[in-house]
């Protein structure tokens, strides 16, 4: 009875468990992300250091707070934005780009708001309708954040050049490095929400990058000036883009700033 | 009770701890926010780039000296303050979470020693410049300016280098990854490159061209941009 069996239990060898990567744990796991977000300088924080946060909170009853403190923050600091897009022109171009700038983005948003939520229920995600608002407060918060980020390179530019193509250029990267970054934030949230597949979420990606590129079409001119505050023909991004191109390789002279610089 | 730990108090000496690359120590000073510290690094990057900028300028007249001696701490201060937000913020996006006052002293410590090198370099600038034929008599595309061009360039990528490479360990052991200090760093280098890249368009001239009247900024200073000049003359090479 005492003997010992020589070959020892088949026990599958415990593999030591990998660091859990952050996406993998519930939200609200780590005590941090359920301190309430009380103020504007809180949510910007958190967007930036502790997005899960941000996530954690848009899935409590009183989100309705943080989204409309989100969605001022993303209105002032488009504003703001606007302001420094605008002293490249400078007279009027100073009221109006800002006005532009926080007009086509909230348009955008409330344009793709709906293909977002039907792509995310149709992805299989669990997230509510106010959840999935939230995220998208959360992306144009960030975005704009890092476009003020941005703004003392892009006036520095848009004080010593007088291309409105090359400052076009600039300010259409600036925008697409900050959307890189507001729409991982939504993604990140997107696969918190028990999503079985992300296609629709990137289809619904590829439709609002079309729509704000469309949108400063639609709203032209914004850095440059014009005598209507809205274009009179319709057109299409590309064709606008390439216009715009065209015309500056036109102008071998580099005295074309509407203010004489 | 716990003991408070003694206050890392700053003097001139810890410069070479920066040149050093001591992570430990360096990463304890970026952590604890000392203005007397940023002062010295400031004072740092004035005396040191202030000192190369000088060297730099003596070669077409005294007066541009004084301008470029001016001018090249000014490009590496305002790049810093100009960049300080966007940097802040890219750190904890792409995996670093430190505060905003701790990438803004790991920036200035970098560069810190990017000036430090310049400085220490300057004497011998100095007198390669001292040595070189006068360059308001001479041919500006000749053999001498040509060589003392190609040492600006090694002696300011050593600098760069050196100032990075230290950027680099220091945020490795913030981050505790060299794969999120890598991503880090290439972001602040691109946005400091794009940004220092205009401001020295803006101030130029630094060595001067014999052709040209000595002067601070350039008539045309605000008129155009540094890489829309790149464009064009690879334009023209390309058409020719």
């Amino acid at each position: 009875m005492n003997e010992q069996n020589p070959v020892p239990p088949q026990i599958p060898p415990r593999i030591p468990p990998a660091a859990t990567p952050s996406c993998a744990q519930q939200l609200g796991d780590d005590p941090a992300e359920r301190a309430a977000i009380t103020n504007v300088v809180a949510a910007i924080d958190s967007i930036l250091r502790h997005p899960r946060r941000v996530m954690f909170q848009l899935r409590q009853p009183d989100a309705g707070k943080l989204i409309a403190m989100m969605l001022i923050v993303s209105v002032v600091c488009s504003l703001i934005y606007g302001v420094v897009v605008g002293t490249f022109s400078s007279g009027p171009q100073l009221w109006i780009a800002p006005a532009k700038i926080a007009l086509g983005l909230m348009i955008s948003a409330l344009i793709c708001l709906p293909s977002l939520y039907i792509f995310t229920c149709l992805s299989g995600s669990q997230a509510r309708l106010v959840e999935v608002c939230g995220l998208l407060a959360g992306l144009l918060m960030l975005m704009t954040i890092l476009l003020i980020g941005f703004a003392p390179v892009a006036w520095i530019f848009s004080q010593s050049t007088d291309s409105l193509a090359w400052m076009g250029t600039l300010h259409l990267i600036f925008w697409f490095i900050a959307t890189i970054f507001g729409l991982r934030f939504l993604e990140t949230g997107f696969s918190h929400s028990n999503a079985r597949s992300h296609a629709g979420f990137h289809t619904w990606v590829v439709i609002f990058l079309l729509v704000a590129v469309q949108m400063t079409t639609a709203l032209r001119p914004i850095i440059g000036t014009a005598d209507t505050f809205l274009p009179k023909e319709k057109q299409f991004f590309v064709s606008h883009w390439g216009d715009c191109l065209k015309a500056s390789a036109d102008k071998s002279n580099p005295e074309t700033r509407p203010n004489g610089r | 009770m716990h003991a408070q730990p003694e206050p890392l108090k700053p003097h001139p000496g810890e410069i070479a701890t920066l040149l050093r690359g001591e992570t430990e120590t360096i990463s304890a000073w970026s952590e604890c926010w000392s203005s007397q510290r940023l002062a010295l690094h400031i004072a740092v990057i004035v005396l040191g780039a202030g000192l190369y900028g000088a060297a730099m300028g003596w070669w077409r007249d005294p007066h541009q000296a004084l301008y470029v001696a001016i001018k090249f701490p000014l490009i590496i201060l305002l790049t810093t303050l100009g960049n300080a937000l966007i940097n802040g913020m890219l750190a904890p996006l792409l995996g670093l979470n430190i505060p905003f006052r701790q990438s803004f002293s790991a920036i200035v410590m970098s560069f810190t020693i990017a000036a430090a090198i310049l400085g220490a370099f300057s004497p011998l600038i100095a007198f390669m410049v001292w040595n070189a034929p006068d360059l308001a008599s001479k041919s500006l595309f000749g053999p001498a300016y040509n060589f003392i061009l190609l040492t600006h360039v090694l002696v300011i990528a050593l600098a760069g280098f050196t100032g990075n490479a230290r950027l680099f360990q220091l945020l490795a052991r913030l981050g505790g990854g060299k794969a999120v200090a890598f991503r880090v760093l290439c972001a602040w280098l691109a946005g400091n490159l794009f940004l220092g890249s205009q401001l020295s368009w803006i101030l130029r001239p630094f060595i001067g061209s014999p052709s040209l009247p000595v002067e601070f900024l350039r008539q045309a200073a605000f008129h155009g941009n540094f890489f829309e000049a790149v464009f064009h003359s690879l334009r023209q090479i390309f058409n020719n």
